[in-house]
């Protein structure tokens, strides 16, 4: 219940209660006392019109006047009397004159006894005028119909105003209550899925409210943290494997060379093993590298770099390998096309496409590469004819460790594909595999420009 | 590798808090020849300050403290001794900054030993004098303002690049050079490689200056690199 009365719903609610109830009275107020305002101007006229056309009036006119006027009630006024100069009552219904100045103006005073009264005081208006002979002249009206006016706005305002809060509070409840609900339903699937049962998914509804968008943009989420929980069960098999390879190997081998009473068996065991533990420092520093380029923040060293001297230089430094191999290697380069980079990291990419292209092309075959724009895009493009990528193998050639069947027998870490495409990801480049019929294509292309 | 031992050993300065990586550089270092003093950034960096150290290991990350800051201030305070950081973390970037704080080289865990000799015997014997206008070794001549290269009297033409990686063989005599140095310093790739194109440059390199009978000039050394062979 507490978690309920917290929730933001139920604080809208009332919030909304709270409103309407302040703005009600608001307006209750405001006309009863505009109408109360206007009813007191009149009143004071009245009284200070009548003390004005009163005050020449002999003493006997003025009590003949006064007991019509109280009689019969012509002009509402409530109170009339004359006093004496010594301020004692010569005729009229009050006894005392109140303590306002004698100044033929209205004045206010908040309590006086009702007149015939049974000692009741209320609030009324009075106008006290010294007349010629030093007498005093006293009107007043009470303001007990304001007083009751003033009642009857307020017992409207009361009886509006409970059934109005009443609904308001309905409404808000019902409201509050469904999205809590929901609430309730989404949390404890979270906490559900937070627990492992990774299938599970938010409620959507139809409805296109903000809990729907949300809920929708978390299943969406989670979506993808399940797609990269199956990535990194499938990444660390492969690197387990990759490393425990070459571990057992290399413990197979000390234990040979332990056990032979040759010391130069064992020294040559020892160099072997030596060659396993370096590959799989290889594989360890290429992985770091791989996270290093696609976790890693984005290289602070971007600037303009030119991706023709990158791949002039890198055919440069591998043709020989290829000379030595047979392989013949072409470049074609446009003028400078400049991009905004990471050299090294560029280098690096194109490196690993040309590395790769001598590795799979066999004697007699050829690798080119070749750099141009096309629709303003740059794009680097390394083919060769050698034993290409089965078809069922394209997709996977650039997922960690994945090594082509043919390709097994080659060495290297199996890796240098996936860096060559995070480095290409890193700098909004797309890199894909193509038949080159045969053999393979690798273009690296910009995305925009 | 086979190597004696110097008259004066030279002391090297290890900070590094992997007590049995730690262990495994003072021994091969001390096989090697030198003295190696293990020592905190604040012990190393009081060493060096005194001349007590011919050159200094780092790692970048010293129980947890960056042992950047206290390299750059020594810098400051015009201390020249050569640093070499070694350090898990192994972006270019990370690299960038080691040797802009003053390293004068970077080696990222894991590394060989004999990749860290290697490092180690070059710095310690760098060569200071960058006026120098002729290299030699046996009978072989480089002259840098010509560019040419003559064995004997028979002038040698070389590619830039094998310009390059031969003046870096003179520039190191005797020295054991390592692949990776040679990519970083020759052709400043920053990557490593799976495929031998060192060694065919090298061998192409060879084909060139060597006297068709006679010992190379630049020698194998296995599971190391190479190392040029100035009695030949």
């Amino acid at each position: 219940m507490l978690e309920f009365l917290r929730s933001s719903a139920v604080r809208v609610a009332v919030g909304f209660v709270v409103a309407t109830t302040v703005a009600t009275t608001a307006i209750f107020g405001l006309v009863y006392f505009q109408i109360k305002a206007a009813d007191q101007r009149s009143n004071r006229v009245i009284l200070e019109d009548e003390a004005a056309k009163s005050i020449n009036h002999s003493v006997d006119e003025l009590r003949y006047a006064f007991e019509v006027r109280l009689t019969h009630d012509l002009r509402r006024l409530d109170y009339a009397a004359l006093f004496g100069a010594d301020r004692k009552l010569m005729f009229g219904n009050i006894d005392e004159l109140p303590a306002i100045p004698l100044d033929g103006k209205s004045h206010f005073v908040a309590a006086s006894p009702v007149p015939g009264g049974d000692n009741r005081m209320e609030p009324a208006i009075f106008v006290a005028q010294t007349r010629p002979d030093g007498s005093i002249m006293l009107l007043g009206r009470s303001l007990l119909e304001t007083l009751a006016f003033r009642r009857i706005v307020q017992s409207a305002l009361a009886t509006g105003l409970a059934p109005m809060l009443l609904l308001a509070l309905a409404i808000g409840a019902f409201f509050a209550r469904r999205a809590s609900r929901r609430l309730t339903t989404i949390h404890d699937t979270i906490a559900r899925i937070m627990k492992g049962d990774m299938h599970l998914r938010l409620p959507v509804r139809s409805q296109h409210d903000a809990i729907d968008k949300i809920s929708r943009d978390v299943n969406l989420m989670l979506d993808e943290i399940m797609r990269l929980l199956v990535q990194i069960k499938g990444v660390s098999d492969n690197i387990a494997h990759d490393l425990r390879s070459p571990l057992a190997v290399v413990h197979a081998q000390l234990e040979r060379g332990l056990e032979s009473p040759d010391n130069e068996e064992l020294r040559g065991v020892a160099r072997q093993a030596l060659a396993h533990i370096d590959k799989a420092m290889l594989t360890i520093a290429a992985l770091l590298r791989l996270a290093d380029v696609e976790y890693g923040p984005k290289s602070s060293k971007f600037h303009t770099i030119d991706l023709s001297a990158i791949c002039a230089d890198l055919f440069e430094f591998y043709e020989p390998l290829a000379t030595s191999k047979s392989i013949q290697m072409a470049l074609e380069i446009q003028s400078p096309v400049q991009i905004l980079g990471d050299g090294d990291l560029m280098r690096e990419a194109v490196s690993n496409l040309i590395g790769n292209a001598i590795k799979f092309t066999p004697e007699g075959g050829t690798v080119r590469v070749s750099v141009t724009q096309e629709d303003g895009k740059p794009v680097v493009r390394v083919r060769d004819n050698g034993i290409g990528v089965e078809p069922a193998e394209r997709d996977k050639i650039f997922q960690r460790f994945y090594r082509t069947a043919s390709g097994h027998r080659v060495p290297g870490s199996g890796l240098g594909l996936s860096i060559a495409a995070a480095i290409a990801n890193l700098h909004d480049f797309d890199l894909r595999f193509d038949d080159n019929h045969p053999g393979a294509v690798f273009e690296m292309a910009g995305r925009r420009k | 590798m086979t190597k004696t031992a110097p008259i004066h050993p030279q002391t090297i300065v290890l900070v590094e808090d992997e007590k049995e990586l730690a262990n495994e550089i003072k021994i091969e270092l001390e096989r090697l020849g030198y003295l190696v003093r293990m020592a905190s950034i604040a012990e190393a960096a009081d060493a060096a300050r005194v001349g007590d150290a011919a050159m200094m290991i780092m790692d970048r990350m010293v129980f947890g403290e960056d042992s950047l800051e206290t390299l750059e201030v020594l810098r400051k305070q015009g201390v020249k001794v050569p640093v070499l950081m070694i350090s898990a973390l192994s972006s270019i970037d990370e690299r960038v900054r080691g040797l802009k704080a003053g390293g004068d080289d970077y080696l990222s865990k894991p590394f060989a030993m004999v990749e860290l000799a290697a490092r180690i015997e070059a710095l310690l014997r760098r060569l200071d004098d960058v006026r120098t206008t002729k290299l030699q070794a046996g009978d072989l001549e480089m002259d840098l303002i010509e560019q040419t290269v003559h064995r004997g009297s028979a002038r040698i033409d070389l590619l830039p690049r094998e310009f390059k990686l031969l003046e870096y063989f003179l520039r190191h005599p005797g020295q054991v050079i390592t692949r990776a140095m040679l990519l970083q310093d020759v052709w400043h790739y920053h990557f490593s490689l799976e495929t031998n194109v060192v060694d065919v440059h090298i061998s192409n390199l060879r084909k060139k200056i060597d006297v068709r009978g006679g010992a190379s000039l630049i020698l194998n050394i296995r599971g190391a690199g190479f190392m040029l062979n100035a009695d030949a």
